[in-house]
C-alpha cells in the first residue's frame, strides 16, 4: 500500500517533519506501506504559480499524483495564526474535487504551546471532511513542550493504528477502489446520447 | 491546412507607456488586424466574445460583417461563441445573415465561456453550463437543419412552428468547432456531431492538450465519422516574433511579465518552456509549431494569438507580416510532407455545399433504382 506523508512544516529540520516522520513509522509498523514524503516547502513556488498560470509544474504535477494516488495520507502543518498554515491550505485548493473522496487521512498539526491543539478539530477536520476524506478519529498535535513529555508516543500509536486499519480495510475489500468515483475523466466518458437524453422533457 | 488569428479583445495599457486604447481604437485595431491577416495570406480571422470590461467584442457577427464587406477570401469565425449564455435561435439567425453577407466564409467556435457572472447577466445558472452547451446547440443544429422547428426543452421558452431566418446559405449550416480547455464533455460532444475540436492550446502543457485531443479523436471514430486520423481539429498558438530572438525576448518581456492572464507569475523562459508560447525569431516559432503534429496528429486549423497583453497595433501589423511571409509559407509546405491523402482539410462552405450535393444526389439516384425495381416487379 502506498502511504503518502505531506508535510508544510517550513524550517529545515522541522518539527512538522519530525512528526509526520513520526507517524509513517508508526503506520510502517502495523501496516506494510511504501512512505512518500511531499515537503511543501520545495513546492512553494511552484504552488503560487500554478494559481497564477492555471497548470502545475512538473514536481507539483507529480505530488499531486502522489496524493491523489495514494492510499492513505498522513497531513501535517505548522500552526499559523490560529489554523492551518497558507501553504498547507493553498496544496489542497490545488487538488481535483473528489480526488481525495473515501482516502484515509491522518490530520497532524505542530505549533509553539498546546493552546492551540483544537486545529485539529476546528481547521483541519472540516477542510478534509469537505474533501469527502476519511479523516481517523485520532488527530495528533505536538507543542514544543510534547517533545520532553510523556504523551506523544501513545497519540501517535493510536492514530497511526486507526490509519492503518482504514488502509488495509479498504485495500483488503475487492473492488474498493473501483468504487471510489473516477478522478479521471477521460477514461470514464458519459456517451453524449445519455446525456441529450437526460435533458429531454418527460411526460 | 488553415492558418489564421484569433483575437481576445482586451482593452490593455501598453505597460511600456502606460496608455490604454479607448475601446473604439480597440475595436478599429482588430479590424484593422484582421485585414492585415487577408493581405498578408492567412485564411481565418477568429474574434473572442466577451461582456465584461476590459474586453469590447461583445457582438461578434456586427463586426465580422464589417470585415466581410472589406475582404475577399478571408475566413471569418469566433474564439469561442458562448453557447450557454446566448440564445440558440439569437446564433442562429445571425450566423445564417453573416453566411449571406460573407457568401459563405462563415464558421464558428462554441464555447462556455469563463467568465462566472455573465450566467446570471444573461439569466442562466453557471451550475448548467455543460448542459446548456449540450442543450442550446442541439437546438441550433435543427434551427439551421429543419425549416419548421417544434421544440421542448429544458432551459428554453418552447417553440411552436418557429422558422430561423434567413435560412443558412444554400441550405447548408456554418461548420460549427468546439471549443473547451479542460473539459471532456465538449471533447464527447464534438466527436458525437463529427465536428471540429480546438484547443486553446496556450495556457496549458503540450501534454493535457494532447490528452483532450485524443479523446475527441478517439471518440470522433467511435461515432462513425471516419478514422480518428481524420477528425477536424484546431490548435491555438501564441508567438511574438522578431527576426533576431534575443530582441524579440527583450522586447515582449515587459508586456508578458504584466500581462493579464499569465503576468506576475512564471517567468518568461518557464512559461515558453512549459506551454506553447514562442517569443523568438521566425525559425523558432516554425520549428515549435511543426512539434504541435507530434502530439496533436496532421490537423487542419492554426490559429495564433498576437494581439494581446497591451501590444500596440503597429508591433501586431509587424507581427503579422513575419507570420504571413516567412512563417505561414514554410508551415504549409512542411505540414503537407507526409500528410496522408485521407486526411481531410477543415470543411468550407463549398466543400460542405459540393457533399450536401453529392448526397442528394446518391439519394436521387437510390431512389431511382428502387422505383425501377418496383416496376420490375410489378
Amino acid at each position: 500500500m502506498k502511504l503518502v506523508v505531506v508535510s508544510a512544516g517550513l524550517s529545515v529540520p522541522s518539527s512538522t517533519r519530525l512528526l509526520a516522520d513520526r507517524l509513517a513509522a508508526a503506520v510502517g509498523r502495523t501496516a506494510e506501506v511504501d512512505v512518500q514524503v511531499v515537503e511543501l516547502r520545495e513546492l512553494a513556488v511552484d504552488i503560487a504559480h500554478h494559481f497564477t498560470n492555471g497548470f502545475p509544474g512538473q514536481a507539483l504535477s507529480a505530488a499531486l499524483d502522489a496524493v491523489t494516488g495514494a492510499d492513505g495520507l498522513v497531513v501535517v502543518t505548522p500552526v499559523f495564526s490560529a489554523s492551518y498554515s497558507g501553504l498547507f491550505k493553498s496544496f489542497f485548493d490545488l487538488v481535483e474535487p473528489e480526488a481525495l473522496a473515501g482516502k484515509p487521512v491522518l490530520i497532524g498539526a505542530t505549533g509553539g504551546t498546546a493552546r492551540h491543539s483544537l486545529v485539529l478539530d476546528h481547521a483541519l477536520r472540516p477542510l478534509f471532511s469537505y474533501l469527502k476524506a476519511v479523516v481517523v478519529p485520532t488527530g495528533v498535535y505536538a507543542a514544543s513542550e510534547d517533545w520532553g513529555a510523556e504523551g506523544l508516543d501513545a497519540r501517535i500509536e493510536r492514530a497511526a493504528g486507526e490509519l492503518a486499519a482504514l488502509m488495509s480495510g479498504l485495500s483488503a475489500v475487492p473492488g474498493a477502489a473501483g468504487r471510489r468515483p473516477s478522478a479521471d475523466t477521460f477514461e470514464d466518458v458519459v456517451p453524449f446520447e445519455e446525456r441529450l437524453a437526460a435533458l429531454r422533457p418527460t411526460g | 491546412m488553415q492558418f489564421g488569428i484569433f483575437s481576445v479583445g482586451d482593452v490593455t495599457p501598453d505597460p511600456t507607456t502606460g496608455r490604454t486604447p479607448t475601446e473604439r481604437e480597440r475595436i478599429k485595431a482588430m479590424v484593422a488586424i484582421a485585414l492585415k491577416a487577408e493581405e498578408v495570406g492567412l485564411d481565418v480571422f477568429a474574434t473572442g466574445e466577451h461582456h465584461n470590461p476590459p474586453f469590447v467584442p461583445s457582438s461578434p457577427t456586427t463586426m465580422l460583417g464589417y470585415i466581410a464587406a472589406q475582404t475577399e477570401k478571408l475566413v471569418l469565425s469566433t474564439s469561442t461563441t458562448l453557447i450557454t449564455t446566448n440564445d440558440p435561435v439569437k446564433i442562429a439567425e445571425d450566423f445564417a445573415m453573416l453566411q449571406h453577407l460573407a457568401d459563405g466564409r462563415v464558421d464558428l467556435m462554441m464555447g462556455r465561456g469563463n467568465t462566472g457572472p455573465v450566467y446570471p447577466w444573461f439569466g442562466q445558472d453557471i451550475r448548467e453550463g455543460i448542459n446548456l452547451a449540450i442543450e442550446n446547440y442541439a437546438l441550433l443544429r435543427r434551427l439551421w437543419r429543419e425549416d419548421v422547428v417544434n421544440w421542448e426543452g429544458k432551459f428554453r421558452t418552447p417553440l411552436q412552428g418557429f422558422t430561423s431566418t434567413p435560412r443558412p446559405l444554400d441550405g447548408v449550416a456554418p461548420f460549427v468547432w468546439h471549443g473547451s480547455i479542460r473539459s471532456p464533455e465538449i471533447a464527447e460532444q464534438a466527436a458525437y456531431y463529427g465536428d471540429g475540436f480546438f484547443h486553446n492550446n496556450i495556457f496549458w502543457p503540450a501534454d493535457h492538450t494532447k490528452r483532450m485531443i485524443e479523446l475527441y479523436r478517439s471518440r470522433y471514430a467511435h461515432y462513425g465519422h471516419g478514422t480518428a486520423e481524420q477528425a477536424i481539429v484546431g490548435l491555438g498558438g501564441q508567438v511574438f516574433m522578431r527576426k533576431n530572438s534575443q530582441d524579440a525576448v527583450r522586447e515582449f518581456r515587459p508586456y508578458f511579465d504584466v500581462a493579464p492572464v499569465y503576468g506576475h507569475g512564471p517567468s518568461l523562459e518557464d512559461f515558453t518552456d512549459q506551454t506553447p508560447l514562442t517569443v523568438g525569431s521566425p525559425e523558432q516559432v516554425i520549428e515549435k509549431t511543426l512539434k504541435f503534429r507530434e502530439y496533436a496528429g496532421d490537423y487542419q486549423r492554426q490559429l495564433f494569438l498576437l494581439d494581446h497583453a497591451g501590444l500596440p497595433l503597429k508591433t501586431v501589423l509587424e507581427q503579422l507580416d513575419l507570420l504571413g511571409e516567412e512563417v505561414v509559407p514554410v508551415l504549409r509546405k512542411e505540414f503537407a510532407v507526409n500528410r496522408p491523402a485521407d486526411v481531410p482539410e477543415a470543411p468550407t462552405h463549398a466543400s460542405l455545399l459540393a457533399a450536401a450535393q453529392n448526397e442528394a444526389a446518391q439519394n436521387e439516384a437510390a431512389k431511382n433504382e428502387a422505383a425501377k425495381n418496383e416496376e420490375v416487379v410489378a
